[in-house]
């Protein structure tokens, strides 16, 4: 049985001062069924995404208040949290409840509250996706091991401090075009000597800003995507792996979690990333989009910043970088920003039959891809 | 940030010394004690007190704010290379950063971790200093 996306809907990426999580996920659910001819009561799964609700809201199982509060009767509602991969996590869980034909309509919704304490309280937080018996309790931030990359990847290819900042520009342009984006300002090499260090040679300008936002897409089988208002697009397989952690990598620049993955969902479904595959990928920080594209064999080692150029597609929303990184509900927005390329609605025309996003925590620790296909 | 006192207690033998887990089945050597090779899965392990000595591989200077870390900015977070052979992770303290290097040799030495607020529970756990030349 096939699963297809027929709804999705985002709230803007911003620091929501003045709306709680329920609001938020509202308004991007209420978008997603209006636009799919579907309404609450159709809904046999709401699987809801989050990473930090149980650290900053101290809400756990959030989905039985988002039922609760949002008008969905007779649901079943279930609550996935697995760091910064939740949101792929969940779309796997619904893909397989429809492949398996125990439900032909699940909502899917993802959200996060990250500006609900200030940015060093908040930090703690996100430090929570390092392993807490390990890093978390010297004190490592996220932020360290993009450095300590971003050192080995220059030192490795003779790749300058300067040149890696082309993918954060590339980021900044997307989003100026995408209405939800966060970061709508274009920015230039020549603010990297100003800008705020974050862990040397990393600086503002390298890395995903702290965000709120909510993101909704609703999965279903075929015979009701045949009927649904819009153009479906497949969801058409879901593929993962885990990593060492990065203190007993081989070697730091090659992000193997990622290309194990994309070696077995290509190697499955017959089909080959190129530079002009639609490609949404993670650049928590602007390194990791680098060594993700490299991963996934689009570019070849060490040449990643000559091909951000080359990629037309390569995260239309912005990216994590631009778009901002809401983090339970980033992958949704990823998945809805290629719907949107695919069914012809984004900012940019796309022909490709296929679209790939790709999720992870921390340093390629847990690497997820979803690979997309048009309506056929 | 607050910590709970047994799980420092039971993870004494990570933060208040060094060991390094040597498998029998792969040979290879990773650090921490640990239950299984984190290389190949086997049970087969020994451990090995580390003499906490090494080379510093990789670091950053880091600016990253988090609640009670205010007065310890900015702090040197580094790869070592143990003289057993795994590469740890860890701080680099009491250095000067001009005189800081890769390759500077670093030695193990039991610091500050974090602490609760004034008046709180104090976190100690081991960093690394250049090795001092006797």
């Amino acid at each position: 049985m096939k699963t297809y996306v027929v709804g999705s809907g985002v709230t803007k990426v911003d620091r929501h001062y003045d709306k709680n999580y329920l609001v938020l996920i509202d308004e991007a659910v209420g978008k997603t069924l209006a636009n799919s001819g579907l309404d609450a009561s159709d809904i046999e799964y709401l699987v809801v995404s989050t990473a930090f609700s149980e650290s900053i809201l101290n809400q756990a199982d959030p989905s039985t208040y988002i039922a609760q509060n949002l008008g969905f009767r007779n649901v079943k509602a279930l609550t996935v949290s697995s760091g910064e991969v939740s949101g792929a996590v969940a779309l796997d869980y619904a893909h397989a409840l429809i492949r398996s034909g125990k439900a032909s309509r699940v909502l899917v919704v993802g959200f996060e509250k990250m500006s609900e304490y200030p940015s060093w309280v908040i930090n703690r937080v996100y430090a929570k996706i390092l392993e807490y018996e390990v890093e978390g309790i010297k004190n490592v931030a996220p932020s360290d091991y993009a450095a300590l990359i971003m050192n080995d990847y220059m030192r490795r290819y003779g790749v300058s401090r300067e040149s890696i900042i082309k993918w954060s520009i590339k980021m900044h342009e997307n989003a100026v075009k995408t209405p939800h984006a966060q970061l709508q300002f274009t920015i230039s090499a020549d603010s990297l000597s100003k800008a705020l260090r974050i862990s040397e040679p990393l600086t503002m300008l390298d890395s995903h800003p702290t965000s709120d936002g909510a993101a909704a897409l609703l999965l279903v089988n075929e015979s009701v995507a045949k009927k649904a208002g819009t153009t479906p697009i497949e969801l058409v397989d879901v593929e993962s792996s885990v990593n060492l952690p990065i203190y007993l990598r081989d070697d730091l620049t090659y992000f193997s979690a990622t290309a194990a993955a994309y070696k077995r969902l290509s190697s499955r479904n017959g089909v080959k990333l190129t530079t002009n595959t639609a490609v949404n990928v993670y650049d928590t920080y602007d390194i990791y989009g680098l060594l993700t594209i490299e991963a996934l064999e689009i570019c070849a080692r060490g040449e990643a910043v000559k091909c951000v150029d080359e990629m037309p597609y390569l995260n239309v929303g912005g990216g994590l970088k631009a778009r901002g990184h809401p983090v339970g509900a980033t992958p949704l927005y990823q998945v809805h920003e290629l719907r949107e390329l695919m069914s012809g609605t984004s900012w940019i025309k796309y022909d490709g039959d296929i679209s790939l996003a790709h999720a992870m925590s921390g340093p390629d620790n847990n690497a997820w891809l979803i690979l997309l296909r048009g309506w056929v | 940030m607050k910590h709970s006192i047994s799980i420092f207690w039971r993870l004494k033998d990570n933060h208040y010394k060094i060991y390094v887990t040597k498998c029998g089945d792969c040979g290879r050597v990773a650090p921490l004690k640990r239950l299984k090779c984190p290389y190949c899965g086997s049970r087969n392990v020994e451990h090995i007190e580390s003499r906490g000595f090494g080379e510093l591989i990789n670091y950053t200077v880091s600016y990253y704010r988090t609640e009670g870390s205010e007065q310890y900015l900015p702090r040197v977070v580094g790869l070592v290379k143990l003289d057993e052979g795994p590469v740890i992770i860890g701080e680099i303290t009491d250095v000067d950063l001009n005189e800081l290097s890769i390759g500077t040799r670093v030695e193990a030495v039991l610091r500050k971790y974090s602490s609760e607020d004034p008046n709180g529970l104090i976190y100690y756990g081991l960093k690394f200093i250049p090795v001092i030349k006797k």
